[in-house]
């Protein structure tokens, strides 16, 4: 099965420069569904799913591999040469703005631009650092997962579910809207919520735009702040929207913010 | 129907009002920001919270850390993108810190021109549901881990079993003891390494033989035999047997085995050191016996000498006085020596007697012997032997069995108990002497080594000191003595012991020191009647012979041919004299008159005097014989069963029982 397959890659825009978008942990690539479109006129925009995530090749999941984020950062670079591109725009939400961050240290041709929507390169508070969750907080998160694997199971139900009051909505997903394998998603979570890449972030060489909402109790202010101050050359915006998924809250603020920096 | 009245329409809000604040779920309203504007009564009550403290705070922040985060990481975005989630289970935390399982429900309200209105949380109490699942999740663990445990098992059998097969290899291989499995026809089927330690065979020379091919050929058949019994028992006795080694000698293994499935397996042990050392065990004790006996015997013979050359002193010495007296032709003072020299004699003959009772070789007489009578006939005499200090009480049984016994032996031993008696009584007491008859079943009999049956007690109990149990384990030893020097022989007891066992009964020691002593003697019974006549002797005054007789006088002693010619002329019978059985048979063979044959057992001539006897009656049929004898040839005279015309005497003899046996026998 080629990169393309297994990343269940979608196509777009006729544009001469690729526009990347990656997601974060809990959904797939539909997280864009508000936000892509409104860049196909002028970017060749492509959408992937993570391996585990979404349409993804579920069988290509390996543990060890995926245990760390150079495991997804890897697999961004693999596609990204197999789709030949240079020079483009790297968007990725959430932990995958760090995902961003660290391909584009391994193959720093492929991504001129990089946009963080919602970044931590730590969860977890250091010190003087604040990353918005204190040790026991992330330990508790982590127990849960193991102890509930039930009752996330049933949790996700409903991801899955048809939706009769818009039909035509319905195929997509059922098949595929935020579908998440749940003993995956947990090993996500702690690949995620362990990660700290604060160090990688000075010698990030792209040109970087910082997205941050007014209150997102996963990436507080307060990251926002020290993500910008530590790369070399980034721009941060400030949306008014709770929550942590702006691309879905307030998609117009943040395509109007991307439009804006690039 | 004109619908709602207006005074309905307050009602109706009313119920609506009823219906959402106290309805069985939680009701949240929020704004698309995600902070409450409305919650239930339900809801508050079952959070803790005040209506008023919940509007304006976030759902999500009402949630525990996990539930936080997933909510905007997969609920939020759900529901932004969907309009709606259901049934998503979450944890509410409560005002007190505690936790509500609930699932929850949300549904995005739109205006008409597209824009939130709000957002419709419901909340279900799920503590049931969730308890349940965390069974059901227990449930599944404990599956899971049973079913992993069950392909642990499953992947590590294989390698338990050849662990297992390999320990018992090495058990097999390692054993210092010959195993081996034969088929019921004794072929060998498998050995182990110890055949080619122990034996010097390779497993190739056994498999596919019989174990009979190595089987020394003396035990050869009391193998097959022991190999036989496999099939009916297991061996758990070691049965041993000698097996060839290759170099040809044999060696000595102890067998146990048992059959299993049509096979037997058996472990043999290696016993020829272990007899070899039995062996050299077994000649050092009799080394050791020997040197004891010949200690005893030399106690013995010294012992003899010493009393014999006592007596002979006194008999020579009276002899040459009487010689010396007689040259002085002072006639008169021969009684004195010549009383002497008999006494002297008396005592030999008595202390030869007891030594042959001892032995057990004495010439016994047995006669059907009524018990009571005999005690009854010696209670004065023994009154007088024990003295007056000593009170002599006699119990015997009414209808008491006849003993076959020798009576004067019998009266013999009796008198020694009560001797023996008096003198554990220094101070005076009681002899009690009682008669019993006595069945002696298996075990009684077996106790006191005698076979089972009928036999009488005749018991000797004295008041006195009693014994010790460590003399009275040696009270039958010959020349064992607890009297002072020079007052017992030592010889007292073992004459009585070895005249009942020469009788075919017992003595029994009942004694505890301090109460006195129970001395038992066992005699067989005999099934028949007494001669009322009774057995005692009398001894009648020696007579000329009213008749004429000759006699033929056997023996190869000079003396006692000459003393018994000399006693058969005083009788005025005619005396033929023969020095040996051939000379002996030679007279019976012929026509000369014999009324009597006196004969001694033990004769040189090939013949001894009984075959001698029993081959003259063949010529001379109810021929009357007299055996005169020493000791040990009372086997072949018959043990005293003689039959009708022979008699007994033993040597040595007083003249006039001599004399009054031969008279008695000629005139019979």
């Amino acid at each position: 099965m080629s990169v393309i397959q297994q990343h269940n890659v979608k196509l777009a825009g006729t544009g001469p420069i690729a526009m990347v978008f990656a997601h974060g942990f809990g959904c797939d690539q539909n997280m864009w569904r508000f936000v892509a479109p409104a860049f196909e006129d002028a970017f060749r925009t492509v959408l992937f799913d993570h391996v585990g995530a979404g349409g993804s090749d579920l069988s290509a999941y390996d543990p060890e591999k995926y245990a760390s984020l150079d495991g997804y950062a890897d697999d961004v670079v693999e596609l990204c040469r197999a789709l030949d591109v240079q020079g483009g725009v790297f968007v990725g939400h959430s932990v995958s703005a760090m995902i961003g961050v660290l391909a584009s240290k391994k193959a720093p041709e492929l991504f001129n631009i990089l946009v963080m929507i919602c970044p931590s390169p730590r969860y977890i508070n250091d010190g003087d650092y604040e990353g918005g969750f204190s040790e026991a907080q992330i330990a508790e998160l982590l127990d849960f997962l193991d102890s509930n694997h039930m009752g996330w199971s049933q949790a996700m139900a409903p991801i899955i579910m048809g939706n009769p009051d818009q039909p035509e909505l319905s195929d997509e997903l059922t098949n595929s809207f935020c579908r998440t394998d749940p003993d995956i998603a947990k090993r996500f979570a702690r690949t995620t919520f362990l990660s700290d890449n604060r160090a990688d972030l000075v010698e990030v060489k792209a040109r970087c735009l910082v997205i941050q909402c007014s209150e997102d109790i996963i990436a507080p202010l307060s990251v926002g702040d020290y993500v910008h101050g530590n790369l070399p050359n980034s721009e941060l915006v400030l949306i008014e929207a709770t929550g942590h998924c702006p691309n879905l809250s307030a998609p117009e603020a943040t395509i109007a913010a991307i439009k804006a920096f690039l | 129907m004109n619908g709602a009245t207006p005074a309905s329409a307050p009602q109706e809000t009313d119920d609506l009002e009823d219906l959402f604040e106290n309805a069985p779920c939680g009701y949240v309203s929020t704004l698309a920001n995600g902070r409450i504007s409305k919650a239930n009564r339900t809801f508050s009550t079952w959070t803790g919270y005040d209506p008023e403290q919940l509007v304006g705070r976030r759902f999500l922040e009402l949630l525990n850390i996990a539930g936080k985060i997933y909510y905007e990481t997969h609920f939020g975005p759900l529901l932004r993108m969907q309009g709606f989630f259901n049934e998503v289970a979450l944890d509410v935390v409560r005002a007190d810190g505690t936790i509500l399982p609930v699932l929850v429900n949300a549904v995005v309200r739109r205006a008409e021109t597209g824009g939130i209105r709000f957002i419709r949380v419901t909340v279900f109490n799920a503590s049931d549901r969730r308890r349940y699942e965390r069974e059901l999740l227990e449930a599944r663990r404990t599956a899971e881990q049973a079913s992993s445990a069950l392909q642990d098992l499953n992947a590590t059998l294989e390698a338990r079993v050849v662990e297992r097969a390999r320990a018992l290899d090495r058990a097999w291989r390692l054993s210092q003891d010959l195993l081996v499995i034969a088929g019921a026809d004794g072929v060998l089927t498998a050995v182990n390494a110890a055949w080619t330690d122990l034996l010097g065979w390779q497993a190739s020379d056994l498999i596919g033989h019989s174990f009979e091919a190595f089987t020394h050929p003396e035990d050869l058949a009391a193998t097959q035999a022991a190999f036989a019994g496999i099939f009916e028992a297991p061996l758990t006795q070691s049965y041993e047997y000698r097996l060839r080694h290759a170099d040809g000698t044999y060696r000595w293994f102890a067998w146990t085995g048992a059959l299993e499935h049509g096979e037997v397996y058996a472990t043999g042990r290696h016993t020829t050191a272990q007899r070899e050392q039995a062996a050299v065990l077994a000649r050092a004790e009799d080394a050791l016996r020997q040197s004891q006996k010949m200690e005893a015997v030399g106690q013995l013979t010294g012992g003899l000498a010493h009393d014999f050359n006592n007596l002979l002193a006194g008999i020579s010495g009276s002899l040459e006085l009487m010689q010396t007296r007689m040259s002085q032709g002072r006639l008169g003072d021969l009684d004195r020596y010549i009383n002497a020299a008999q006494g002297a004699s008396k005592r030999a003959a008595a202390l030869t007697h007891r030594l042959l009772a001892f032995s057990r070789r004495q010439t016994l007489d047995p006669t059907p012997t009524d018990v009571n009578r005999l005690v009854t006939g010696m209670e004065e005499m023994i009154r007088r032997t024990v003295g007056p200090a000593i009170h002599i009480e006699v119990v015997g049984a009414g209808g008491l069995w006849p003993a076959l016994i020798d009576p004067p032996q019998l009266e013999n031993a009796l008198l020694n108990l009560c001797i023996n008696a008096r003198d554990a009584m220094p101070e005076g007491g009681r002899i009690t002497i009682e008669t019993a008859n006595k069945w002696l079943d298996d075990h009684a009999a077996q106790e006191r080594e005698l076979p089972p049956g009928q036999y009488l007690s005749l018991c000797v109990t004295d008041t006195g000191t009693g014994m010790p149990p460590e003399v009275i384990a040696r009270a039958f030893d010959p020349f064992f003595t607890t009297k002072p020097a020079g007052q017992g022989t030592g010889l007292g007891l073992s004459m009585i012991y070895g005249f009942a066992r020469q009788s075919g009964g017992q003595v029994r020691i009942y004694s505890e020191v301090g109460q006195g002593t129970t001395m038992c003697l066992y005699l067989p019974r005999h099934y028949g009647s007494v001669d009322p006549e009774g057995t005692l002797f009398t001894h009648s005054a020696v007579q000329r012979a009213e008749q004429d007789a000759t006699v033929l006088i056997v023996d190869d002693e000079p003396t006692v041919r000459m003393l018994v010619t000399e006693v058969l002329e005083e009788l005025g019978y005619t005396a033929i004299e023969a020095a040996d059985s051939g000379a002996g048979l030679k007279v019976l063979q012929s026509n000369v008159r014999i009324d009597l044959l006196v004969t001694d057992v033990g004769l040189p001539g090939g013949m001894n005097g009984r075959q001698m006897a029993d081959a003259g009656r063949l010529m001379r049929p109810g021929l009357k014989v007299l055996f005169i004898t020493g000791y040990a040839e009372n086997a072949a005279v018959g043990n005293g069963l003689l039959e009708p015309g022979m008699q007994i005497l033993t040597k040595p003899f007083a003249i006039e029982a001599l004399a009054s046996r031969i008279k008695n026998l000629v005139t019979d």
